[in-house]
């Protein structure tokens, strides 16, 4: 019978490591907030978002610990995950979605446990759960309406999409129309999809500048640097470009000769908004927030462009070389994030060493 | 392998050898008790409503595991499996959709049909083609894949109440999830007249001497197409268990090939085939599920906690190694 005792043995030393091991989520006076993220681990963007939830229970003041379940897995997994939140006896689940329907049956049984649920990044359909999102729509209004205004509202624009069918490219795609139809004079003589992909988006531009296509203006839909690189390698001379909050392309704002852009935010620290909602739900101090789909907040982005002082000021200020070049740069949310700069790069919850 | 006497362990007096296979399985299912002293120990609180978020999570994976187990014992292995249960997944949401809470019964078993049919295909292409199992299926799951993303381009569809329900809640007392005796009574249906059929034996004899096994008449090829059909069936089931939980259609394939084979490698299932059964596998994955929980509950950041689900799974089968090792010398 050696296997048995070898197992018995194991059986033993678990149960000894269990007696010696503090337990780490023990009740406590402040609240336990869940973090349940589905996919992109090592993603820039993922990972702020991550950090600024950390960030945001440590400078609350209210949070004395967090349970992060952050790994890529399919929307089943991420059922898992929430009911093991729940099993852990969280107040809070803050979750990143895997998709709109699917994580209902766990949501309901986080509602019934009467635990807060908020779902940060993209919407879920549960009508208990409440929605924290950027603003897509506006992310590319904002930006195409400063690039037609740039172009005194005449002129030829390239306009650079995402991934087609992806919830947020067609979004985008809403908010630029919107702003296409406020400008009549203006004329889109080429719609590509990068893919969200740098060498995709890279070799469309020179494509079109190769064509002898005359270009005004480019609107992307993130694919930012690798575009005004295309242009510099073409020899072409530079045009207004709209770019996201990368840092590669703000440098280039605050540094390339001759080029006038902006910079249209897309922050990552969506997940410490989330945070903050989350808390003031538990506080009873979220008056005016409805849950479901219909309820879902929008965060407003922010355009920071060097053809003006007052914006050439925001990108310095964003600007910071010892960032991860693959973070985005809005790395706090007016409003909604409390933390400090420190907090938010140290990456470290309530009671994490 | 050196121990074709598997093969025909009714025929010989092989007693010890069975119970040396069973002391694996046994070994596990102490391991799990001692998990759920342990999670008992760190979470007093851990209840019924608990056991039955466990009982859900693992359907898809004990289905994964248990559709590469067969396959394995028969000395093949298929990675198609995640993409094999995407797909009959899709079906199912997208058929359910249209079909109403009647019609989905005929679902299901088409669905069945189907799953038993692609595991069929990947098997009949392994057989005629002689090309390694593993390149074959490897294949096979970009093709599964692909045509899951044909069925539904997004996530979509639905699923029959009363389908759902198989997986929700409990059954006669509040400590028995009804998803665990949906997985026990589906398993058992399929895995113990299996067992005591002379396919059953047929497939770990395959499995463990390929050339014994020819000489002693076994069908060879029928006998690995059957394997594979069998894993398409219970990886259709995997895909049903998916539409269970979520009430919806996923068209990208989630995390259950290698989930799956790691469930059978911990469970005592030979990578080399011949050998292994149902019931380690099943204790396998609650034992990874609840490893993951426990680290939940202590805090565990979820980098670490990979790297230690990792690592306790390296280390117990060293161990059973070991074990083995001696035993043998012994």
């Amino acid at each position: 019978m050696k296997h048995t005792r070898l197992f018995g043995g194991l059986a033993a030393a678990t149960v000894a490591a269990a007696a010696l091991m503090p337990a780490a989520v023990a009740a406590q006076d402040g609240y336990t907030i869940g973090f349940s993220n589905p996919g992109g681990v090592g993603n820039g963007w993922r990972e702020e978002m991550i950090c600024s939830a950390k960030a945001e229970a440590l400078a609350s003041g209210e949070v004395t610990g967090m349970n992060i379940i952050h790994r890529n897995t399919d929307a089943a997994g991420q059922l898992e995950d929430i009911r093991s939140l729940i099993s852990a006896g969280v107040d809070a689940i803050v979750v990143n979605p895997a998709d709109y329907e699917a994580l209902n049956p766990a949501l309901q049984e986080a509602a019934d446990a009467g635990i807060v649920v908020v779902a940060v990044d993209a919407p879920v359909s549960q009508p208990t759960a409440y929605n924290l999102s950027n603003n897509q729509e506006e992310y590319a209004y904002l930006g195409a309406t400063w690039l037609f205004e740039q172009l005194g509202g005449k002129g030829n624009v390239v306009e650079m999409r995402g991934i087609p069918g992806h919830p947020a490219d067609t979004d985008r795609h809403e908010g630029f129309q919107r702003a296409l139809a406020e400008h009549p004079e203006i004329v889109v003589v080429k719609e590509v999809s990068t893919n969200w992909d740098p060498a995709t988006g890279a070799q469309q531009i020179t494509d079109i500048l190769n064509a002898g296509t005359q270009v005004d203006g480019v609107w992307t839909s993130g694919i930012d640097s690798w575009i005004v690189d295309a242009f510099i390698t073409a020899g072409a001379p530079l045009v207004p470009i709209v770019g996201a909050d990368n840092s590669g392309f703000v440098t280039q704002l605050l540094t390339t000769e001759g080029l006038v852009g902006a910079a249209v935010t897309n922050p990552g620290s969506v997940g410490g908004a989330g945070v903050r909602l989350a808390i003031h739900l538990l506080d009873g101090m979220a008056a005016g927030y409805e849950p479901g789909p219909e309820g879902t907040i929008l965060l407003d982005p922010q355009l920071w462009t060097n053809a003006t002082e007052e914006g050439k000021a925001a990108l310095a200020g964003a600007a910071d070389p010892s960032l991860d070049p693959s973070w985005p740069l809005g790395l706090s949310i007016p409003d909604w994030t409390t933390y400090t700069k420190e907090q938010l790069l140290a990456c470290k919850a309530p009671g994490e060493a | 392998m050196s121990a074709p006497a598997v093969a025909a362990p009714a025929a010989r007096p092989g007693i010890g050898r069975t119970i040396a296979r069973n002391q694996w399985v046994v070994g596990l299912y102490l391991l799990l008790a001692a998990l759920l002293a342990f999670t008992f120990l760190i979470k007093p609180g851990y209840g019924p409503a608990d056991i039955e978020s466990l009982a859900i999570s693992v359907l898809p994976i004990v289905f994964a595991a248990a559709a590469q187990a067969v396959i394995v014992i028969a000395g093949g292995i298929d990675l198609s499996i995640g993409s094999l249960m995407a797909l009959t997944n899709v079906v199912a949401a997208a058929l359910m959709a249209q079909s109403g809470e009647v019609g989905a019964v005929g679902v299901v078993l088409l669905v069945l049909i189907l799953g038993t049919l692609l595991g069929a295909v990947n098997g009949i292409l392994v057989v005629v083609s002689r090309v390694p199992d593993i390149v074959v299926t490897l294949a096979m799951s970009f093709v599964w894949a692909g045509a899951a993303l044909l069925v539904l381009g997004s996530p979509g569809g639905s699923a029959a109440a009363w389908f759902m329900a198989l997986a929700d809640g409990t059954f006669l007392i509040e400590w028995l999830p009804r998803a665990f005796v949906t997985m026990v009574v589906v398993l058992a249906v399929i895995w113990i007249p299996l067992r005591r059929s002379r396919l059953g034996l047929s497939l770990y004899a395959v499995g463990s001497d390929r050339v014994a096994a020819l000489r002693s008449g076994v069908p060879i090829g029928r006998t690995k197409i059957a394997a594979y059909a069998i894993g398409g069936l219970l990886a259709g089931i995997g895909g049903l268990s998916l539409s269970m939980s979520t009430g919806i259609g996923l068209p990208v394939p989630g995390p259950y090939t290698l989930g799956g084979v790691a469930a059978i490698v911990l469970g005592g299932v030979s990578l080399a085939g011949g050998r292994g059964g149902l019931m380690g596998p099943v204790a396998a994955a609650f034992i990874l599920a609840l490893i993951r929980l426990d680290l939940v509950f202590l805090g565990v950041t979820s980098d670490y906690s990979q790297v230690i689900q990792g690592v306790v799974l390296v280390l117990v089968v060293m161990i059973g190694g070991l074990v083995e090792l001696r035993r043998r010398r012994a």
